[in-house]
């Protein structure tokens, strides 16, 4: 069945005009949901660096948005609510093995910083490698703002941070890439 | 060529300037500190590149089974809480029925309404009589037959009865007293499972459960000796009248 129509005995509804109260608690969270899959797949992939773990991640992701659908609100950010779910649930799993998150927190900017344009040259792979071998604090917020593009409001809402820190992990974490580039290319 | 930051430079609120993230006064501070300063540009002009790059990048892609794996795991009805409990209370039940007609329990609960009636201030009773024929009279009235019981035996005599509420069953509660001793007769309907005779000292009382004609009959007392004369006492009442059998009851 396809995503965007759900078929009632009464007709088909197509999706934007889905008379909520026609459909069931699953109909609602999957027509709701379920279009978010892709970018929460991307970004669990990005978080845990493999496929199983992320397919994991997304799994109970959404097993705990159904459980707590009802706390949803209708018309609300749904996307930035899943994401808040998805870094939660990682939160949890890191817990469950004891084991937490990098928190280096990183200070000072170093001396010298090399020009932009050396660390742009870098292929798409290369970023790809020195976004994978940021600690995970970093990597979800630079995750977070330039490939979902949320605002520092949001990311402070997903993340459960004050949006000062979001600021800083997105600074640190640009940072961080720019000599991991700099590096490679030289 | 590398270009170096100053103590001016204040490299988050560049981040922050290329997320537009900033107030209106805090942005213009930062692009006029980005006019004369060559190395918050560059960081900026790295920033909005990589920002570029990022969006570009090879989408991981989407394993084709996840989809249907989450929409199977929402199908999948959680098991309500009450059907999880099942077994084990299903477990409970079972072991509540059986054990409620074992005699340890039976005798362990009438131990306990013994001790509770006689400790009240007054006596709880429903008939006052210290006749026996009477008394049967009146349970018999009330639906419960009772076996031929002496009027006074082992230093106690009747002085009333009632019905008290167990657990799980109604028992007729006959009350005995004496100088400083009471004594409980009690018949027991329900399940008692005991061979010819269970005594057994419980809550602080000596109990005697019998079998006798077709019904269970118990004797509490504080008072080993009471409970001891009594039962004999009974005994011989069942000479007496022989529609009473009480079965010889196991040496303590």
């Amino acid at each position: 069945m396809a995503i965007g129509n759900i078929r009632r005995r009464d007709g088909v509804f197509p999706r934007g005009a889905l008379p909520h109260s026609y459909l069931t608690r699953e109909e609602r969270f999957e027509a709701e949901a379920l279009p978010h899959l892709r970018a929460l797949y991307g970004t669990a992939y990005r978080m845990t660096r493999n496929a199983h773990d992320a397919e994991d991640l997304v799994q109970e992701t959404y097993l705990r948005a159904f459980r707590a659908f009802d706390r949803y609100q209708p018309g609300t950010n749904i996307r930035a609510w899943l994401f808040t779910i998805l870094h939660r649930a990682r939160t949890d799993s890191f817990r469950r093995q004891s084991r937490s998150p990098q928190t280096v927190e990183l200070t000072g900017e170093g001396p010298s910083v090399p020009p932009s344009q050396d660390a742009l040259a870098a292929g798409g792979e290369e970023i790809v490698r020195a976004m994978e071998a940021l600690p995970e604090v970093f990597r979800s917020a630079v995750v977070l703002r330039d490939m979902e593009d949320f605002t520092y409001d949001e990311i402070a809402r997903i993340l459960e941070v004050p949006v000062g820190t979001v600021m800083s992990r997105i600074h640190r974490g640009r940072a961080l890439l720019r000599s991991a580039l700099v590096r490679r290319s030289a | 060529m590398s270009t170096t930051p100053t103590p001016a430079c204040d490299g988050t609120r560049v981040t922050a300037y290329v997320d537009d993230a900033l107030s209106a006064e805090d942005r213009a501070a930062v692009e006029a500190h980005l006019a004369s300063c060559p190395a918050c540009r560059d960081q900026e002009a790295f920033e909005r590149g990589l920002r570029q790059r990022m969006r570009t990048l090879p989408v991981p892609e989407l394993p084709a089974s996840l989809e249907a794996r989450v929409r199977r795991e929402l199908r999948r009805r959680p098991v309500p809480a009450a059907v999880r409990w099942l077994p084990l209370a299903a477990g409970i039940a079972l072991a509540v029925m059986w054990g409620r007609g074992a005699a340890p329990f039976v005798a362990w609960e009438l131990a306990r309404d013994h001790a509770h009636c006689f400790a009240r201030e007054r006596l709880k009773s429903e008939v006052w009589t210290s006749d026996s024929g009477e008394i049967a009279e009146w349970y018999r009235q009330h639906g419960t037959e009772l076996p031929v019981l002496p009027s006074a035996a082992g230093g106690v005599e009747l002085v009333g009865g009632r019905f008290c509420p167990l657990l799980d069953r109604k028992v007729a509660h006959l009350y005995y007293a004496g100088e400083k001793r009471h004594l409980s007769v009690f018949v027991v309907p329900g399940p008692a499972r005991f061979a010819s005779g269970f005594v057994t000292r419980t809550f602080g009382e000596n109990v005697r459960l019998l079998h006798t004609s077709g019904m269970t009959l118990a004797l509490v007392g504080e008072d080993a000796e009471a409970v001891d004369a009594f039962h004999r006492a009974l005994s011989t009442s069942r000479a007496d009248a022989s529609s009473l059998s009480v079965p010889a009851v196991v040496a303590r």
